[in-house]
């Protein structure tokens, strides 16, 4: 083992070498991640600010002058503005307007015989403007609504309270922590998965068929080393590579994706003290669900997997020719893996009773369990076993044939 | 000393057309002898086998048939023992450019098996006696090709190995580097190790071989002093010899 150690030695000290590999490789996601999902959040909240800000603007339809004193005594929040030409549809896609009303012409006298108001409204389901429009528009309209009914009581000699008999309280006992641990749960196998393979792919490449193409492999082999350990060195480095790779990425993008979610989650406050309480109260929440047995058991996971994945880079670097040729053979495993890791992150794939014995897919299902609080131990070790079972299996492939002179002499 | 017996080597490589792969014998029933305190220079067109010849001797490749033995070492059975004895530089320099040499050195030293302070004090004397010894602490990067041959033979020989294998040592070097290379080859013979090197430089081979063999599709012709295979081919110079060789050769 004191040859492969050696071989590591020397990849990790030829890496040191390169500052701005060093740089892309492990710095830049540190300030990638939180910069981008800064930016995304400023730039999110001053679009929800400016749109709380301006009144909505309505076109209302209204012959019978039903609903136009309300929208016209709230200036704040609505604005009517004349309908647009052609078709109301366009206008609303054209944003010249974000919600339009159709009152019945005759609504007047059937609210007077206390019958239904027939009432039509277009908004845009995509557009936040004309969401909130229409919320704001309930709003109103509820409290219209509630007017009137308590009117006509009254005059029935009924007790106003009787529109409103019961008193409605919501609690939202949903835990902002495990919300956020879920997401993240959901996503961490995809993003790990990646991370790991295409983080290791560029250096596996460079440590392999570079050396090859820069003609240093001959002299590494004309050593005393035996060559599986200049194998298992190699496999090493790209193992260790991902892995760190991985991890300085979801590191970085874990924490700003929860300090992200936590502002925007369900049940989230929206003034800005309430946001900084909130995203305080995700991150402890996280913090509580992200413990350390958890980090370490993901970890666990993780080795076997990185393993796997080495052991596919260095099978694919080292027996290609040159840089080209490794790069041509192992980029289509990105789009294996980008697969893979969509394909654990559909809903309701947990569900499946055949995935916990299907290799690599169990990996990204025991991750998600295990952040959602809902680890199954024997899932967990099947998948474990199940890993190290098959990125054993490679190791022994991958040092049996790189070990030829086939592969590393291939003309 | 370095004794070959009968070595056969075969590769696959593409046909033609890219599609198949066809099997060509690059070295066919090559059998010779370097004795310690000899210089062998082996010659041939490009694609002759030599390359093929000087990684049997440095136990990268195994030969499909016959036997390379290494110091009295079985090269094929015992690679790793026969391969410590051996300084192997190949056509291609070998050297990491992000290292500067001493780096480079005390690194192939810790693969040779040498302590950290041997193989420093070994690297420097050979890059003084290669004349780079104010540039060890210099990466590589900037370094002319024959300032990375240099160091290239300095990494072969940090060992101290009794077999020396250099492929093509001199190509590609401005004059007084090349002289730099003989000089070492004259004093490392005189330190009694055995040598082969191949190249395509005739005076080269004519001033410093002791005996030369020269091989056409893998099979070795010649096997003799310089001199010797002058007169015995009745020409004046090595250059005759090859040309006539390449002649009776050709099919």
């Amino acid at each position: 083992m004191r040859g492969a150690l050696l071989i590591l030695k020397k990849e990790f000290l030829e890496l040191s070498k390169d500052r701005r590999t060093l740089f892309f490789t492990f710095v830049m996601p540190l300030i990638l991640y939180p910069l981008m999902f800064a930016i995304l959040g400023r730039l999110g909240d001053r679009d929800a600010a400016a749109r709380a800000a301006l009144p909505s603007r309505v076109c209302l339809e209204d012959p019978g002058q039903v609903l136009a004193p309300l929208l016209r005594d709230d200036p704040a929040r609505f604005q009517v503005v004349p309908r647009p030409a052609g078709d109301l549809r366009q206008g609303l896609r054209d944003r010249k307007l974000e919600l339009a009303l159709a009152v019945d012409p005759r609504g007047a006298e059937k609210l007077a015989r206390h019958e239904p108001l027939a009432l039509r409204v277009w908004y845009d389901g995509s557009d936040e403007a004309s969401k909130l429009a229409l919320e704001r528009f309930r709003s109103r309209l509820g409290r219209q609504e509630l007017a009137w009914v308590q009117a006509a009581l009254a005059s029935l000699g009924g007790v106003p309270q009787m529109a409103q008999p019961v008193q409605l309280e919501t609690v939202d006992t949903g835990d902002m922590g495990l919300f956020v641990g879920k997401l993240i749960g959901s996503l961490l196998p995809y993003l790990l998965m990646i991370m790991m393979y295409a983080g290791a792919m560029q250096h596996g490449i460079y440590a392999t068929a570079g050396e090859k193409e820069r003609g240093t492999l001959l002299s590494l082999l004309a050593t005393r080393l035996p060559r599986s350990q200049i194998i298992i060195g190699k496999l090493l480095y790209i193992f260790a590579i991902g892995i760190l790779s991985a991890l300085v990425n979801l590191l970085s993008m874990a924490v700003s994706v929860a300090r992200l979610v936590g502002a925007e989650a369900p049940g989230a406050a929206t003034a800005a003290a309430g946001t900084t309480a909130s995203a305080a109260a995700t991150a402890g929440g996280l913090a509580a669900l992200a413990t350390p047995q958890v980090l370490g058991l993901t970890f666990l996971l993780m080795v076997p997997l990185g393993l796997f994945f080495a052991n596919f880079i260095l099978l694919g670097g080292i027996q290609a020719r040159n840089t080209l040729e490794a790069s041509t053979a192992l980029t289509p495993g990105i789009f294996v893996v980008l697969l893979l890791g969509v394909f654990s992150m559909a809903p309701g794939i947990e569900k499946l009773r055949c995935l916990p014995y299907v290799p690599v897919l169990n990996v990204s299902l025991a991750i998600r369990k295990l952040f959602s609080q809902q680890a199954n131990p024997l899932e967990y070790l099947v998948a474990l076993v199940m890993t190290v079972a098959l990125a054993g299996c490679m190791t022994w492939i991958s040092v049996r044939m790189l070990n030829r002179e086939s592969a590393l002499f291939r003309l | 000393m370095i004794q070959l017996t009968d070595l056969h080597k075969t590769f696959l490589v593409k046909d033609r057309k890219g599609r198949g792969q066809r099997r060509v014998e690059a070295v066919r029933g090559v059998s010779l002898r370097v004795a310690p305190g000899e210089i062998y220079g082996l010659l041939g067109p490009n694609g002759a086998g030599k390359s093929t010849t000087l990684r049997m001797i440095a136990g990268l490749l195994h030969p499909d048939q016959g036997r390379v033995e290494v110091c009295g070492v079985d090269a094929a059975r015992h690679p790793e023992q026969a391969r410590a004895m051996v300084g192997y530089l190949a056509t291609d320099l070998g050297v990491y450019l992000r290292f500067t040499p001493r780096e480079l050195l005390r690194m192939f030293g810790a693969f040779q098996g040498l302590e950290a302070r041997a193989a420093d004090q070994r690297g420097m004397e050979l890059l003084t006696q290669l004349g780079l010894a104010d540039f060890a602490e210099v990466r590589m990067e900037g370094f002319s090709s024959g300032q990375r041959q240099k160091v290239s033979i300095a990494r072969a020989l940090l060992h101290d190995p009794r077999v020396v294998v250099f492929d093509e040592p001199t190509t590609g070097l401005d004059v007084l580097t090349a002289k730099t290379v003989l000089d070492l080859l004259r004093a490392m013979r005189a330190e009694g190790r055995s040598i082969v090197v191949s190249t395509h430089v005739m005076p080269m081979v004519e001033s410093i071989c002791d005996r030369v063999g020269i091989l056409f599709d893998g099979v070795l012709h010649g096997d003799a002093a310089p001199g010797a295979l002058c007169r015995s081919w009745g020409v004046a110079s090595l250059d005759e010899v090859f040309f006539r060789l390449a002649e009776e050769a050709r099919p």
